[in-house]
């Protein structure tokens, strides 16, 4: 479950402040945001370049926190004096998709996934079987021992996922997933967090892909230049 | 399957995250200097404490007329004593007779000597009165015939005039007072006083300095190396920081991130510290085989026509040289692969938090 209310972030220094209205200080990434995802819930978040997608995935993610406005994230409400234990915690609950994966170089596919599951310190044979079950479900199985930079764009994309999810998070956040993949790679990557949303996660994908949004339908939140203009599910 | 072992190590299969060559080889190089250096600095406070305890705090008085009575009792008149300093090599000497009016006037009531001994005697017995001597001790004929024996050829010594020899010992620090050089003057007119003062506090003065270069080398080495090695550590971790980065968008906490690498980083300079502290011994063996004779307690023990390499001699050689304090030379080089242990530990502590501070 995620919850927005009037939620404002700025690149930059929190007490820095543009005069003037609306979307006048370029710094101001988001601006009065509202909406909220039920538990379960999957979400596109449409809009052009620079409208602030990846800016409000950061922020889902705890990267930052919102100058002004209030965040829920599963039943934690998350303000400025939130502590760094609770943050880390909930990070662990919330997986992330990052547009550059952000898998670790030196590490192999099978230990990047595993980094979740061994930093909640689980026993190294439990480790190993979710690990060869998820690569299983991502078809990377026989990739396990490669290093990141060893695989396509599309391998990692799918390492990046299996990454997000071996933890079975609350929430999955994925930013432009499906960017620079072909046709098929892109269906299968969608499909597959179609999934771990029917098991349960609250999902939101980034894309600018509409014909993608057309073969997966499901409610928008569209966003421009830090505002959000449409939310879908808020009108049945 | 190494992969397996280093994810037990740490956990997080991180072993191959950390550059590790560089910083092993750079705090190897810096511990080979901080033990060498150590060991410098222990040898020459081995050496300079041998060399101040060699040159004792040693008073020869040379007694003319050595069997007869003593002056004061025979006549109070034309008493002098002739005061001189020595030099190193005890060749030359500078002397200066005191004016024996002078000395009449110091002179004052002591007086152990009694009225039947010679004046050899009576000196002897004052000098051992005197609160300042450790031992005193007169030479005998054979004694001196062996000190003369150079100049005079083994026979025929004891057919010259010879004046008595007394060797006196002083403490550590004490002079002969005053009173002592008078009563002298007064027993034996024209008795000579050589005293090894200079040669003495020259050679404290070499040991001193030696020591405060071999104290300021350590500091120097101390501080560079453990500059040396944060800044290893800051190059190895600076180029893991996306991989700090991504443990945290991953959930791990703090402490945890910052334990990991310090641990891994700490291991990687204990073992650097080891080889380097490894490395340095041999060189040391060598030095100590070389300054062996140079600082042996007693005698002086040049070319003994060895050569080639002993293990035994070595180890002999070793305990000589550092005989004196081997479990500060022990416990000092067995310090140096911890501390560099240590200082990587806490840079890699204090670099990781302040970079994960950064972060909310
Ligand atoms: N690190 C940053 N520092 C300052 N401004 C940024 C930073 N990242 C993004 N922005 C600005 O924030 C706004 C939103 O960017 P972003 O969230 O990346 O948009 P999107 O993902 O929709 O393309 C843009 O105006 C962008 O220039
Ligand atoms: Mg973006």
């Amino acid at each position: 479950m995620i919850r927005l209310s009037n939620v404002t972030w700025r690149y930059g220094s929190p007490t820095r402040r543009v005069a003037g209205g609306r979307s006048a200080d370029p710094a101001t990434a988001l601006s009065g945001v509202t909406f909220s995802v039920p538990q379960g819930g999957f979400r596109w978040l449409l809009g052009p370049s620079g409208a602030g997608k990846s800016s409000l995935l950061r922020l889902l993610h705890l990267e930052a926190l919102p100058q002004s406005g209030e965040l829920e994230i599963l039943g934690t409400h998350v303000g400025v004096d939130v502590k760094r234990a609770t943050l880390a915690r909930l990070r662990q609950r919330v997986g992330m998709v990052h547009q550059d994966f952000r898998l670790m170089p030196t590490l192999s596919i099978s230990d990047n996934v595993a980094l979740p599951l061994r930093l909640e310190r689980r026993d190294e044979a439990a480790v190993a079987d979710e690990v060869a079950a998820i690569l299983r479900w991502v078809g990377l199985s026989e990739r396990s021992g490669a290093l990141p930079a060893e695989l396509s764009g599309g391998e990692q994309q799918r390492a990046a996922i299996a990454r997000a999810v071996i933890a079975r998070p609350g929430v999955v956040l994925a930013d432009e997933p499906t960017n620079a993949l072909e046709e098929s790679q892109s269906s299968r990557i969608v499909g597959m967090l179609r999934e771990v949303s029917a098991l349960g996660a609250t999902v939101i994908v980034a894309t600018h892909n509409d014909a993608l949004v057309r073969r997966f339908p499901a409610p928008a939140l569209r966003l421009e230049r830090g505002r959000l203009t449409t939310d879908e599910s808020s009108t049945p | 399957m190494s992969e397996a072992r280093g994810r037990r190590r740490d956990g997080l299969a991180l072993s191959r995250a950390l550059p590790d060559r560089s910083l092993l080889a750079m705090v190897a190089a810096m511990s080979l200097l901080a033990s060498l250096t150590y060991a410098g600095a222990v040898g020459a406070r081995a050496l300079s404490s041998r060399w101040a305890a060699g040159a004792a705090n040693l008073v020869t008085v040379q007694v003319p007329d050595p069997e007869k009575l003593p002056a004061d009792t025979v006549s109070g008149s034309a008493a002098s004593v002739s005061k001189a300093t020595a030099h190193g090599d005890g060749a030359s000497s500078a002397s200066s007779a005191l004016p024996a009016s002078q000395v009449e006037k110091q002179s004052g009531g002591q007086n152990a000597a009694k009225p039947d001994m010679t004046r050899a005697a009576a000196i002897e017995a004052v000098l051992q009165a005197s609160p300042d001597t450790q031992l005193v001790h007169r030479l005998n004929a054979s004694e001196i015939d062996k000190l003369l024996a150079p100049w005079l050829g083994a026979a025929g010594a004891s057919a010259l005039p010879l004046p008595a020899v007394i060797e006196v010992h002083l403490f550590h620090s004490a002079k002969l007072s005053a009173d002592t050089i008078a009563s002298i003057a007064k027993i034996a007119p024209g008795s000579l006083i050589e005293r090894n003062d200079a040669w003495r506090v020259r050679l404290l003065d070499i040991a001193r300095s030696l020591l405060a270069c071999a104290a300021l080398a350590i500091l120097l080495v101390g501080a560079i190396g453990a500059a040396v090695i944060a800044m290893a550590t800051r190059l190895g971790l600076g180029a893991r920081r996306e991989s700090i980065e991504i443990l945290h968008g991953l959930g791990a906490v703090d402490g945890y991130v910052a334990s990991r690498f310090a641990r891994r980083v700490a291991g990687l300079s204990l073992a650097g510290g080891m080889a380097g502290t490894l490395l340095a011994l041999p060189p040391l063996a060598g030095i100590a085989r070389l300054m062996a004779p140079l600082s042996g307690g007693g005698a002086l023990n040049f070319g003994s026509g060895e050569t080639g390499f002993s293990i035994a001699e070595t180890m002999t050689a070793l305990t000589t040289l550092w005989g004196e304090t081997p479990p500060a030379l022990l416990w000092g080089l067995g310090v140096v692969p911890f501390a560099a242990a240590f200082i990587g530990w806490i840079t890699a502590q204090v670099m990781v938090r302040v970079w994960l501070r950064r972060l909310p």
